[in-house]
């Protein structure tokens, strides 16, 4: 039972951290480079969460204003900086990157300074559920992030444009030959990007404070579970975000709280040494 | 090429204005005594940095209305740590090599001081910060003796807390502690204190500091069952915990250092949780006519704000009387000759003064001791000061203060 309370606490973590890793994964798999805004995208979405509660006192249009906060700032990114950097080096992209992540931090900085907000949400006792304590803020929000990713794969496995998204991952040349038109994948790839990024912002935010260097401080994790899952695959992504979170705090009563974050690392290392494409990666054909 | 002789004139002409510039500055350096304030206006310690700045220029402008120390006027050099290290040490290398300054004043933050200490060290220059590591005290980072603390080492804290627990009749305390040298040294400081006195710490939590929760964390501190848990903590990690606290319905009660228990910490979690959480800080010397000058400085500053608001700009208040007090009694502004006296113009014995031309005019009949706007301000042989801790219970979201204690 300790344990699964561990494992409990790990699973709000996790699911943060795997909306983190799908957004990175998403870019990666068709972008083809890692996306380090991914953080900054998820303060964006924080801020605007948080700006649009206090206005309005409603949670369900400050979640909307982090999706598309977030959608848009990925969306303008896209069409100022990588757009124009296509077929550049990964390096170039991963650092140009970078720079927009610093630019938005800053931004925030300026605007909202470097003082903590905090969502003013009711503080509630936990549910008591077969000895276990869940508290109903964290089950909501599993709600949000499940319905998240619903969404997403509904959008990813069920409709064109997402069979189109899966198509260039897999073979950008052939899926041109094949009358897909990259454009509007791209369009639709930064969307969905910058969409799941401001749900996990708003996680985020609602779980500790905002402040604007909460998103780059979770990039590392992220990226962590973004391999873990199997580069480019977007159920691997959420899998192993919340294999990390709950193995951190299971973990913690050997190793202790110091440490926790090093075993996350070391789960990674294990699962790649025995499977180095990732828990659900494809090995990639060399052409 | 062609080059007239006009030209050739206007070319030497520029080359003379360069090489004669640095004379014109080296003239003017010989006559003033530069020193950097070097505070956190962004970041982490921004609700504190401006105000900082602020009155070490206010302290100096005093100095030099006063004809200055022995004989040179106080030329403040303003720089923003913006509350991380890195940004610290830029700031740092730049004011020791750039602006050449002879101190550096007013480093708030124990990663920052930790961080800058050796630059000092290096360009042998005096540094004084108001950060709490107990590593500060000591070499590789104090090697040389030349860095002063105002604000009380965590370990002085931790033994406030001690005296807190002995006071309530606390009988069971936890420590939890964000893994830094301040934090750990908070709880630390407390552990050593409260053992000293017989008692027993029946847990001892360390945790890494971005989590996104501390819920089991909290589940290992509160399966030991304490009466009270002692915190080494920040603001952000504070509130996280305290929310999540609140929501396990586990009671206990809290002491906490004043810079995580703060209103700030009330506006994030609400007065419902923090009721009854005992909130730790050191005092200013608030009954000193020192302080009096120091809270009219500060409201005259800060558009009316009290000086009660910010006890770090009362260290840097000081540490520019301290700083010119020295140099006025050595006569001298080599770092040996400032060090030597520090102590000797701060500490008893001697006539107790209150400002800088009094203690200005009292080093021409003797020894003096300088009683601060913080702190009666003795330092002991590591340089650090023993100010009084202020215990503030919070009752419907303010911060009451009930008692002072002394150690």
């Amino acid at each position: 039972m300790f344990y699964a309370q561990l494992a409990v606490n790990g699973l709000v973590q996790g699911l943060v951290v795997g909306l983190a890793a799908l957004s990175i994964t998403l870019v990666f798999g068709i972008a083809r480079f890692p996306n380090a805004a991914t953080g900054d995208a998820m303060t964006l979405g924080a801020y605007s969460g948080i700006v649009v509660h206090r206005g309005t006192g409603s949670l369900a249009l400050g979640s909307i204003a982090s999706v598309v906060a977030a959608a848009l700032m990925l969306l303008g990114a896209y069409g100022l900086v990588f757009r124009r950097l296509a077929g550049r080096s990964v390096v170039a992209l991963l650092v140009a990157s970078i720079g927009i992540g610093f630019m938005v931090r800053a931004a925030l900085g300026v605007v909202f300074g470097h003082s903590q907000m905090v969502f003013q949400l009711p503080l509630a006792r936990p549910y008591v559920l077969g000895g276990l304590r869940v508290s109903p803020l964290d089950l909501q929000l599993a709600g949000i992030a499940a319905l998240a990713l619903l969404i997403v794969f509904v959008l990813l496995y069920l409709t064109p444009i997402g069979r189109q998204m899966r198509a260039v991952a897999d073979d950008p040349d052939l899926a041109r030959v094949s009358g897909i038109r990259p454009a509007r994948v791209m369009l639709a790839m930064w969307t969905l990007a910058g969409a799941v990024a401001g749900v996990g912002g708003l996680m985020l935010g609602i779980k500790t404070i905002v402040a604007p260097e909460i998103g780059w401080e979770l990039l590392l994790p992220a990226f962590a579970a973004a391999i873990l899952g199997g580069i480019g695959s977007p159920v691997g992504a959420v899998v192993a975000g919340l294999v990390l979170g709950m193995a951190q705090e299971v973990s913690t009563p050997f190793v202790g709280f110091t440490y926790k974050i090093a075993v996350s690392f070391v789960v990674m290392l294990l699962v790649l040494l025995v499977r180095p494409r990732g828990l659900f990666g494809r090995v990639e054909a060399t052409r | 090429m062609n080059t007239t002789r006009r030209q050739l004139l206007g070319t030497f002409g520029t080359a003379a204005a360069i090489v004669g510039a640095p004379a014109i500055l080296r003239a003017q350096t010989a006559e003033s005594f530069r020193l950097a304030a070097l505070c956190p206006v962004t970041g982490a310690g921004s609700p504190f940095g401006s105000g900082m700045q602020k009155m070490i220029l206010a302290a100096a402008e005093i100095v030099n209305a006063n004809g200055g120390a022995a004989g040179r006027r106080f030329e403040v050099v303003p720089e923003d740590t913006q509350s991380s290290p890195q940004a610290g040490v830029l700031a740092a290398k730049k004011l020791i090599d750039v602006n050449k300054v002879r101190a550096i004043l007013g480093t708030w933050s124990s990663g920052v001081s930790l961080a800058v200490v050796p630059l000092a060290n290096e360009a042998n220059i005096i540094m004084m910060n108001t950060s709490g590591a107990p590593a500060l005290s000591v070499p590789p980072a104090n090697a040389k003796g030349l860095s002063y603390r105002y604000q009380a080492t965590n370990d002085r804290f931790g033994r406030a807390f001690a005296e807190i627990c002995v006071k309530e009749g606390f009988k069971r305390p936890a420590t939890m502690a964000f893994n830094n040298a301040s934090g750990v040294g908070n709880t630390e400081g407390f552990r050593k204190a409260w053992e000293g006195k017989g008692g027993k710490v029946v847990e001892n939590v360390v945790y890494e500091p971005n989590q996104t929760s501390y819920r089991s964390e909290l589940q290992k501190v509160l399966a030991a069952n304490p009466d009270v848990i002692v915190t080494g903590s920040y603001l952000a990690d504070t509130t996280i915990i305290m929310r999540e606290w609140f929501q396990s319905g586990q009671p206990a009660k809290w002491i906490m250092p004043g810079w995580a228990a703060s209103p700030d910490l009330v506006k994030a979690v609400g007065a419902e949780v923090l009721e009854g959480v005992i909130s730790v800080d050191s005092i200013s010397n608030e009954s000193a006519p020192s302080y009096k000058a120091f809270d009219e400085a500060y409201r005259k500053a800060m558009g009316g704000q009290p000086g009660q608001s910010n006890v770090y700009a009362a260290m840097t208040w000081d540490m520019v009387h301290v700083l010119a007090l020295a140099i006025e009694a050595a006569g001298s502004v080599e770092t040996a000759a400032i060090k030597a006296k520090i102590q000797e113009i701060a500490n008893p014995p001697g006539t107790q003064v209150y400002s800088y031309p009094d203690g200005k005019a009292a080093l021409k009949s003797g020894k003096i001791n300088f009683e601060g706007a913080s702190s009666v301000l003795d330092f002991d042989q590591y340089g650090d000061v023993t100010p009084d801790f202020g215990v503030f219970f919070i009752e419907s979201g303010k911060l009451e203060r009930k008692y002072i204690v002394k150690i």
